[in-house]
């Protein structure tokens, strides 16, 4: 009889948990849905907002800094209501396949980072942050805005370089290029006479086994050729954007003729990223060409940088030509609308770009400051590349909007793999290219793409 | 009806209906939800997709980097068909009175309890052109001349990455294979013996037919594995260089997730499950129709 007391005594407790936990789900529901759409509605006390967010990350950098100084704590003192619970997946390409999964099951995080390239894909999942403070102090925001909608927040302003060993460039007598012509020779002149003493020597470190690392090239250099950060976009409006004459065919043709000149070491497809970086952090390359990301990994792996310094990759073929250098808005922090405190979430972004978070994060990480509010000098390593250069052309890089992305799909182009493939036995750049092109045109037909 | 008579009947009806819920949530629907996504150009993040008839079949059949995905398949397939023999002995030796064999068995087997990831991360460190162990073998054996691209070179990258796989797997065949051998009665065995029989025909006229269950799940096991290989060259070489050492499931993959076509996708999904079927069905029919057809007479 006991027994079944205590029976139905807990489960009256059970069922009026649930009821309970129900009904406060519907008002938090309904507080957020009647409030979150205007982020501008920062009136209301930090101690109204509440909920618990998911902050999904990739970067490591960023997991580390965030685990060392307690985000958590140091947001929650404004906002004691609000929990933060930071999930951090293992690299970007699992966080896309993640996050596409999670976008077709409703289930994206209250936070997440897209690229340049993501944003168009995600625009239907992503709330607009025009209004807040954090999107007006940041100087790349509008620029990335999609439909006039700005979606994300770029955390920091990403440059790409050259890292160079200047007692190796001395000791061969070799002086940093300034244009594309002088870049292959300088890199051959490396390569015959370090690769004389040492047979897995690279003048140029590109760890293409991992096909991604030749991004500095393959992504940026079609841009880098014309000027034109909208490349992707210009070539998704063309039938044949791949023939001869074409920014893109000029720029694959300079970047074949480089890879398989031999300057790239004697194995190039067999090594890693990570590799590649070890051994020029040993002196066993004298350049690798990396984003100010990479920086932070050649410290870490050098016993001394005293002689690491930077230079723009030259792209231009003659000096009188305008030295073009990529410059992009990384790591666009977006709200989503599968969030169910949006508004919570938005507070959150804008702690997170205020001068109770920013200014250290972007002090600790290598990249440049995307705030106009908190400028950064650059490391002196950076730096000096801006010194070399004084007379640089920054080039907006836009990673693609929807057309250029249905053509991609369409037609499989993946240039990160074609960059690897040039080094393969029966490679052929120009029926390569002539393929491309055949596609491109057929998938713009059946795209209806004009 | 007894008591303990109504329990064993509960029992043995949630032991059915729970595997087969679970059977038909997990698998029975999404193979169905599949199939209709096959027909579809979904692109695995909008929330509507058109039907788009059997244009992702064409588009399958037409696709030749998907053609040359299923080649380098084909390679683990004939690499881990000959082992096979080699596994059946090695099943026969550790079985006999060997000494030590409790330590070789242990050996075998190792290699299939380590983490797949963990083994292609070693293993492309051993095959790296800078600091590799093997090549520093090779040099060790005076046969640095030898020495590969062993992960990069487009004509041998498949067998290098085979021969991984063959590491790993092998050990699982072998303990298959000894499993089935040991449940074979002694008895027969004596008196095949008494009779005169060697090891060749102990083998050949008793051993064999005896396990030919487990041969069959064997040859089954290597259809299915070599069609759905991933680990080995995901981590290995990434599919490359360029599509080289990509395979069936590494494609399928990329074309879900890197070109965000789902339907695609679901189609080759769709499509392994249909070769599997049938190679496992011709395989049997080579194998009991022709081989074994004398045997039965």
């Amino acid at each position: 009889m006991k027994k079944k007391l205590l029976a139905t005594v807990l489960t009256f407790a059970m069922v009026a948990s649930v009821l309970t936990g129900c009904s406060n789900a519907k008002t938090e529901n309904k507080n957020t849905s009647d409030s979150g759409a205007t982020p501008t509605a920062a009136s209301e006390s930090k101690e109204d907002l509440s909920g618990t967010l998911t902050f999904t990350i990739w970067d490591n950098n960023l997991n580390t800094f965030i685990e060392e100084n307690d985000m958590v704590a140091k947001f929650q003192k404004q906002y004691p209501n609000i929990d933060i619970e930071v999930e951090k997946i293992k690299d970007d390409s699992e966080y896309w396949n993640a996050m596409k999964m999670r976008a077709s099951a409703n289930q994206l995080p209250d936070i997440m980072f897209n690229k340049p390239f993501t944003l168009s894909r995600f625009k239907d999942y992503l709330v607009d942050l025009s209004g807040t403070e954090a999107s007006a102090n940041n100087e790349l925001a509008n620029g990335y805005a999609v439909n006039g909608k700005v979606l994300g927040i770029p955390m920091t302003a990403g440059y790409e370089y050259v890292y160079y060993w200047k007692d190796m460039f001395k000791e061969a007598g070799a002086t940093v290029p300034k244009t594309w012509t002088e870049f292959e020779e300088v890199t051959k002149k490396l390569q015959d006479y370090y690769g004389s003493k040492d047979k897995d020597f690279m003048a140029l470190a590109c760890g293409l086994k991992d096909e991604w690392p030749d991004y500095p090239f393959m992504e940026f250099m079609p841009a880098l050729e014309s000027g034109n950060g909208q490349n992707w976009n210009t070539m998704a409006a063309q039938d044949n954007p791949f023939a001869e004459g074409t920014d893109i065919n000029k720029a694959y043709h300079k970047i074949y003729d480089l890879f398989t000149s031999g300057v790239l070491g004697k194995d190039p497809l067999g090594l890693g990223n990570d590799q590649v970086t070890s051994l020029f952090a040993a002196k066993k390359a004298s350049m690798i060409a990396l984003g100010d990301w990479g920086l932070q990994n050649i410290k870490s792996g050098a016993e001394d940088v005293s002689q690491l310094g930077t230079f723009y990759l030259p792209t231009r073929n003659s000096e009188s030509d305008p030295y073009n250098v990529i410059v992009q808005g990384d790591s666009f922090m977006g709200v989503t609308t599968h969030s169910k405190h949006q508004e919570a979430a938005i507070a959150f972004v804008e702690w997170f770009y205020s001068d109770a978070w920013y200014p250290d994060y972007i002090n600790y990480v290598s990249s440049a400051s995307s705030m106009t509010n908190f400028p950064k000098d650059k490391d002196p390593i950076l730096a000096e590349s801006d010194t070399l250069c004084p007379d640089k052309k920054l080039i907006m890089y836009d990673g693609g909007g929807d057309n250029f992305s249905a053509i991609q799909n369409e037609t499989t182009f993946d240039y990160k793999k074609l960059g690897a493939q040039m080094l393969t036995n029966d490679f052929n750049l120009e029926s390569t290219l002539k393929d491309l092109d055949d596609r491109w045109k057929a998938a713009r037909e059946k795209l209806q793409i004009k | 009806m007894t008591k303990l008579n109504k329990k064993r009947k509960w029992f043995i009806a949630i032991s059915l209906v729970v595997p087969m819920l679970l059977l038909v949530g997990f698998v029975v629907i999404p193979a169905f939800d599949l199939f209709r996504m096959s027909f579809t150009n979904w692109d695995g993040y909008s929330k509507n997709s058109d039907f788009i008839g059997i244009s992702n079949y064409i588009s399958m059949l037409h696709n030749k980097d998907l053609w040359l995905s299923l080649g380098n398949n084909a390679v683990y397939f004939f690499v881990h068909l000959l082992m096979i023999p080699i596994e059946l002995m090695f099943a026969v030796l550790l079985n006999s009175r060997l000494r030590a064999a409790k330590f070789y068995k242990t050996m075998v087997f190792l290699p299939y309890i380590i983490n797949g990831v963990a083994i292609s991360y070693a293993f492309s460190y051993f095959f790296s052109p800078i600091n590799g162990a093997f090549d520093s073998v090779l040099e060790l054996l005076h046969l640095g001349n030898l020495s590969r691209d062993w992960l990069s070179d487009n004509r041998i990258v498949n067998y290098v990455l085979s021969s991984v796989s063959v590491w790993r797997f092998s050990g699982y065949h072998v303990v298959l294979f000894m499993a089935a051998l040991q449940s074979i009665p002694k008895d027969i065995e004596e008196a095949a013996m008494v009779d005169g029989a060697r090891a060749w025909h102990l083998f050949k006229y008793i051993q064999i037919p005896a396990i030919m269950l487990m041969v069959d799940f064997v040859l089954f096991d290597n259809i299915r594995g070599a069609l759905q290989v991933f680990d080995i060259p995901f981590v290995m070489t990434s599919g490359g260089p360029g599509y080289a050492s990509s395979t069936f499931t590494l494609y399928t993959i990329k074309t879900a997730f890197s070109f965000s076509n789902f339907g695609l996708a679901s189609t080759m999904a769709m499509a392994i499950m249909i070769m599997i079927v049938a190679i496992y069905f011709t395989q049997n029919t080579i194998i009991h129709g022709l081989i074994l057809r004398d045997r039965r007479k």
